[in-house]
């Protein structure tokens, strides 16, 4: 019996270990088995903003995934940042490539149509690195606020063919209906010809006044104005101009801080980036959009368009369903921000997109911050600051039933 | 016309005044001042695990002692659903050095290879002259008496395969700086206190100017040569109520900026202020460990809002030590259960940019100087728009001490 009890002692630590050992393997069987749930999930890619069209190549893939590590590239002092600037890269604007907030909106001044570039203007750049000053606005200038626009669906938006876009225009309103959308001719800078840019005027796509006709532009003024980041394209910093001359030696960094290699990353990277996926069309939202017809918001908010030819293949031929038909309109004294822009008015913005409207929230935690200032928190509050060519529709909406009104709504937030 | 030597400032003043008191005290020992035949001139460890506390020194030619530590790692990493990192990495292969060359000088060496050899630095290496068991003097690059964990890290010693995300992403352990100061041990009553107090070369303009991701003590520590004349102060006081008990109060103060050169004031003295406090003990049949820190920045007026002026972070672990002697061919091994809370808040005026998890740990020692460790961690960072990212590593490490 001791002998046994002996044994019994004997055995005990090796089947505890064995115990142990077994439910060590148990869990790892276990975590492997049930990785993704353990291991997180990815959101699919309709409901993310930073997806890539689908049906790319796995070169156009990879240039997607380059593009997408620069466009999260945060600038520090060290490595070219300032000497003035307003945020460290395109990601801390860009809320998961989407739109930004009031915090990291961009402001313009200028007074009566001068861009005031003798005092820092047209942007306000009011962050240094030590050693710079940033900027303030002088007084009795006229302001405005803009909010970092998505910059997913791009590509679509690039490939739409310009006669298309100009199908819609009407700027003498020769079909009555109050709406006179017109397009914004801009001159693009020096270094667009060379790039595949003609040089003459050009039909501005692109910013809250479709005030840029390209990518490659937006991105390097982006650099520039946004960051400080001097590129092949621009090679010399922006300065306050109110500044000692001495500070200009504030940002020790040899320019261009930026090889154009990056830049054109950052481009491909944003053609290539998908617009989420519209939500499912239910009895509601189909009555939705029977009343956003009806009150004439599709007027300028146009459902789609077909893109023309592009170099990307996936990007030609396809149905852009961006809700806009990227024509400037008046849109009333409440939205006017005084500040001409190309041949945009004081009083007019680009129709802007409502695809992505479905997720914005997703990425603004939990908000919205609608219109070019983020002044609208809601659909409804974005409708009715709608004024000028929009009066009708706006007058439309706000005689809409209740439950027509929120099916509007409905069918607006789900796209 | 510019000065040739740099005026230092009142508070640098303060400080050479301050290391001038330490190091001329002890050339007038007191009868307090033990004799050099005195083992009470040997401090005992101060901190468990830290650098006088390594067990698997072995001696060598006398008074030479060789040792260190080697830290495999195995990763799987995801990131809202994608994988962000899986493969294995070397992730640290110390060498340690302790040399007694009498009975009142010791010389404490490590150089530490991480990432494979991506990285070599000599993260110790001191002078310790010992008086007394509470008044000693130690000079070199100096382990910042910055909370227990950057004092006592070694991987062998660390439960989890991650050091905690205070000491990675908010303090940078192991932070070393050259510096000069004293350290020592007061028994008071039936308890024991011990402290270390220096000056050091403090951070430097990297906490702004080389981050690129925000206010990051991280990128600042690498001052082997002082930027702006200005000493920085670092203590610690540890309060040891019972054996196993362990309360510990840190601080650091300093300028990290160069604002003068030459004499002349060239920018606004900006400080980094941080404290913190860490615990350790022994309740419910747990062992518990912890440490919690603020941390204060002065930022350049135009980078407010993008720069952090106000950092915390925490973490806190429990382990339950069992299966000892469960195997008989390994009489020494034990297993080890153990649970870490822990998070860190980048900028505190920030609704985002801030990172929490959860890791829960097996791990395995066939020795006490050798563990395999099998850690599952899941946690949610936050952007600087407070959006969520979820996040999750497996993670197997196999670290020993040589």
């Amino acid at each position: 019996m001791i002998r046994a009890k002996l044994h019994e002692t004997t055995r005990r630590p090796r089947s505890r270990a064995a115990v142990v050992w077994a439910a060590t393997l148990l869990v790892f069987s276990f975590a492997l088995g049930a990785c993704d749930r353990l291991m997180t999930t990815a959101p699919p890619g309709g409901d993310i903003f930073d997806a890539p069209l689908p049906g790319l190549s796995a070169a156009e893939l990879a240039a997607f995934a380059e593009g997408d590590e620069q466009f999260g590239v945060a600038f520090a002092p060290m490595n070219g940042l300032g000497p003035i600037f307003n945020n460290v890269s395109c990601a801390s604007c860009h809320s998961g490539d989407g739109r930004g907030r009031p915090e990291n909106a961009l402001t313009r001044f200028g007074l009566a149509g001068n861009p005031m570039r003798e005092y820092g203007g047209p942007q306000l750049q009011d962050r240094a690195i030590p050693g710079a000053e940033p900027e303030t606005v002088p007084s009795g200038m006229e302001t405005s606020l803009r909010l970092p626009p998505p910059v997913f669906g791009v590509g679509l938006i690039e490939a739409i063919r310009e006669s298309d876009i100009l199908a819609n225009a009407d700027e003498n309103d020769a079909n009555g209906d109050g709406i006179s959308g017109r397009p914004n001719y801009v001159t693009p800078p020096d270094f667009l010809p060379a790039h595949g840019g003609s040089g003459g005027p050009a039909l501005g796509r692109f910013s809250r006044k479709a005030q840029v006709s390209s990518l490659l532009q937006q991105t390097v003024e982006a650099y520039h104005q946004d960051i400080g980041i001097t590129t092949d394209f621009i090679v010399e910093d922006n300065y306050n101009p109110l500044a000692s001359g001495a500070t200009v030696a504030a940002d020790r960094v040899a320019d261009p801080e930026l090889p154009a290699a990056a830049v054109h990353a950052v481009v491909a990277y944003m053609r290539m980036l998908a617009p989420p996926e519209p939500g499912p069309m239910t009895a509601r939202r189909i009555r939705g959009r029977e009343m956003f017809d009806q009150a004439g918001c599709v007027s300028c908010h146009v459902p789609s368009f077909r893109t023309g030819p592009s170099t990307i293949p996936v990007l030609a031929g396809r149905t852009a369903q961006l809700y806009s038909d990227l024509l400037l309109h008046d849109m009333g004294d409440r939205l006017a921000d005084g500040r001409p822009d190309g041949q945009a008015s004081g009083r007019e913005w680009r129709t802007t997109p409502l695809w992505g409207m479905r997720v914005m929230r997703d990425f603004l935690n939990g908000h919205a911050f609608l219109m070019h200032d983020g002044s609208a928190r809601s659909v409804d509050e974005a409708i009715l600051l709608h004024g000028g060519e929009a009066d009708s529709a706006r007058i439309a909406f706000e005689a809409l039933p209740g439950a027509d009104r929120e099916a509007l709504i409905d069918f607006v937030e789900s796209r | 016309m510019i000065r040739a030597f740099p005026a230092a400032s009142g508070r640098a003043h303060l400080v050479l005044a301050g290391l001038c008191a330490v190091l001329i005290a002890p050339m007038f020992p007191t009868h307090a001042v033990a004799q050099p035949s005195d083992t009470t001139a040997i401090p005992p460890s101060l901190v468990e695990g830290g650098y006088d506390d390594k067990p698997h020194l072995k001696g060598l030619f006398g008074r030479i002692a060789v040792g260190g530590y080697a830290d495999l790692h195995a990763v799987w990493q995801r990131e809202d659903g994608v994988t962000d990192d899986a493969g294995f990495l070397l992730k640290r292969w110390n060498l340690l050095t302790s040399t007694r060359v009498s009975d009142h000088v010791h010389v404490w060496a490590e150089v530490e290879i991480e990432d494979g050899g991506k990285e070599v630095r000599l993260e110790l290496a001191q002078i310790d002259f010992l008086l007394h068991r509470a008044w000693n003097l130690r000079g070199g690059m100096l382990l910042v008496p910055l909370g227990r964990f950057n004092l006592a890290h070694d991987s062998p010693r660390n439960e989890f395969t991650d050091r905690p995300l205070l000491a990675t992403d908010l303090i940078g352990t192991a932070l070393a700086m050259p510096g000069l100061g004293g350290f020592g041990r007061i028994p008071a009553g039936g308890m024991v206190a011990t402290y270390e107090l220096y000056a050091v070369n403090g951070f430097n303009s990297g906490i702004i100017d080389a981050s690129s991701v925000g206010t990051r003590l991280t990128e600042g520590g690498d001052n082997v040569e002082d930027n702006n004349a200005a000493p920085s102060v670092a203590g610690r006081v540890a309060w040891f109520p019972r054996p196993d008990h362990e309360l510990g109060l840190s601080g650091f103060t300093g300028a990290y900026n160069t604002y003068r050169i030459e004499g002349l004031a060239v920018d606004e003295r900006r400080m980094v202020r941080i404290g913190s406090v860490d615990v350790r003990s022994r309740l419910l049949g747990l062992e518990w460990n912890g440490e919690a820190a603020v941390v204060e920045v002065d930022v350049a007026p135009g980078l407010i809002g993008l720069f952090a002026e106000r950092q915390a972070g925490f973490f806190l672990e429990t382990r339950r030590v069992f299966g000892r002697n469960w195997i008989r061919a390994m009489p020494a091994s034990s297993f080890s259960a153990a649970v870490r809370a822990e998070g860190v808040d980048f900028d505190r005026d920030l609704a985002g940019d801030s990172r929490r998890q959860l890791s829960g740990g097996l791990h395995f020692r066939p020795t006490p100087e050798t563990v395999f460790k099998l850690d599952y961690t899941r946690g949610r960072a936050r952007d600087r728009f407070n959006n969520p990212i979820e996040q999750a590593a497996l993670k197997f490490s196999l670290t020993s001490y040589f």
